[in-house]
């Protein structure tokens, strides 16, 4: 044991050696471990309910209570459910979004009050109905197969609004807003003109 | 890897090229990862699971369809993996290895590659799960039934008062919620008639 460590050091002190390709590997994976733990950790609603005082005094707290938190299954959908990108091109862009909500916090602390949150609501619920209409509300999509919908055990209110919402090519958000966090006031999504839509 | 390789390896990283290899290492560290964690995300796919193989393509995965958790009001799914693959790191990796089990059925013992064959074994199978679901408190059930966030309010009388009961007498989801994806074997103990060992019911403790 003792010569196989004494080989192993020998091996490490010597320049010319195989074990700078294995340190690399190593290091290739911690970092990668890193990254892929931290996707993880910074999608989780332990997280993003409780980072920032912005989050949690605001929108956590709206969101308690609502369908998507507590229902008669118990299957939830938490913050990033709908507000984090599933897939790896559109999440890793949402997450280098993130230094607005820094700057937010650090610098311009541009919602750190509920006045400030409150006159400011309805700039930001606008800006992720633009991102949920303009995607054909992925997030929603994600969990919600619309295929996998039963329509018999929908009530008949329901299976009517998503004919017409079909038929007039609408998605999830132009109807389901405001179910997760207070309402607005203000256009909803649906007199968000296309026009307005794509030029943000 | 070829001795020559091997050989031009250890003389650069003797000289000015050892950053290149050391590069390279953590290149090749991050691919090897990669492709590890994007191998488990594949096999852990509704897509992967249900198609792969005729056993489950032909069984399982056809009595599922129609299911609740293939179907509902919301279309929110539960799919293959949701309820049989582990969430946690360490449970999932022991159960992508038990996967070896798996192809020495399909390739080596042909153990349920008829209808027949399948029916035979549905009881042991069955009951091999129901003993797993057991032993760690239907923690896959629970990776997406919150019972803290369940609203008793909007669920109906007699599941009010059944839930009430089984909490009581310590009852895990799988005792009661069985054969709700799959077809219930004939005959055989239910997973209550089954002996299991309690005291292994705690969250966690069990892959």
């Amino acid at each position: 044991m003792i010569k196989f460590l004494k080989t192993i050091g020998a091996r490490l002190s010597r320049p010319g050696s195989i074990v700078v390709l294995g340190v690399g590997l190593v290091a290739g994976m911690v970092f990668f471990f890193s990254v892929g733990s931290f996707m993880v950790y910074a999608n989780s609603e332990e997280f993003c309910a409780n980072a920032c005082h912005e989050m949690t005094v605001h929108m956590a707290a709206e969101y308690k209570g609502t369908i998507h938190d507590t229902n008669r299954t118990g299957v939830r959908a938490t913050c990033n459910d709908c507000h984090v990108p599933h897939e790896y091109l559109p999440n890793y862009a949402a997450k280098l979004g993130l230094f607005s909500d820094y700057w937010g916090h650090f610098v311009t602390r541009s919602i750190d009050t509920k006045e400030k949150f409150e006159a400011k609501r309805y700039e930001l619920a606008k800006r992720v109905w633009v991102y949920m209409k303009e995607n054909d509300s992925r997030e929603c999509r994600h969990c919600h197969t619309t295929a996998k919908m039963d329509a018999e055990k929908q009530s008949e209110k329901a299976q009517r609004r998503h004919d017409k919402g079909r038929s007039e090519g609408l998605t999830c958000i132009d109807c389901h807003f405001a179910i997760a966090h207070s309402e607005p006031n203000g256009p909803g999504p649906q007199e968000l003109s296309a026009a307005a839509a794509a030029t943000k | 890897m070829p001795r020559r390789i091997l050989e031009k390896v250890r003389k650069w990283s003797a000289g000015r090229k050892a950053i290149v290899v050391l590069l390279a290492g953590f290149a090749a560290g991050i691919g090897m990862l990669a492709l590890a964690g994007t191998t488990l995300v594949y096999t852990s796919s509704e897509a992967f699971c249900a198609a792969n193989c005729h056993e489950m393509a032909t069984n399982v995965a056809m009595e599922y369809k129609g299911t609740i958790h293939d179907k509902n009001r919301t279309g929110v799914r539960a799919t293959c993996p949701d309820c049989h693959v582990p969430n946690a790191p360490i449970p999932l990796y022991i159960r992508k290895m038990g996967a070896v089990n798996d192809l020495w059925g399909h390739y080596i013992s042909h153990s349920i590659d008829t209808r027949e064959k399948f029916e035979a074994k549905r009881q042991v199978l069955a009951e091999r799960v129901w003993a797993y679901m057991k032993g760690n408190d239907s923690r896959e059930c629970r990776h997406c039934h919150t019972v803290a966030k369940m609203d008793s309010d909007k669920q109906s009388d007699k599941a009010k008062a059944r839930h009430a009961k089984a909490r009581k007498e310590k009852l895990t989801c799988i005792d009661c919620h069985f054969a709700i994806a799959h077809n219930e074997p004939v005959g055989g103990p239910g997973p209550q008639e089954m002996e299991v060992d309690r005291s292994l019911i705690s969250r966690g403790a069990i892959f």
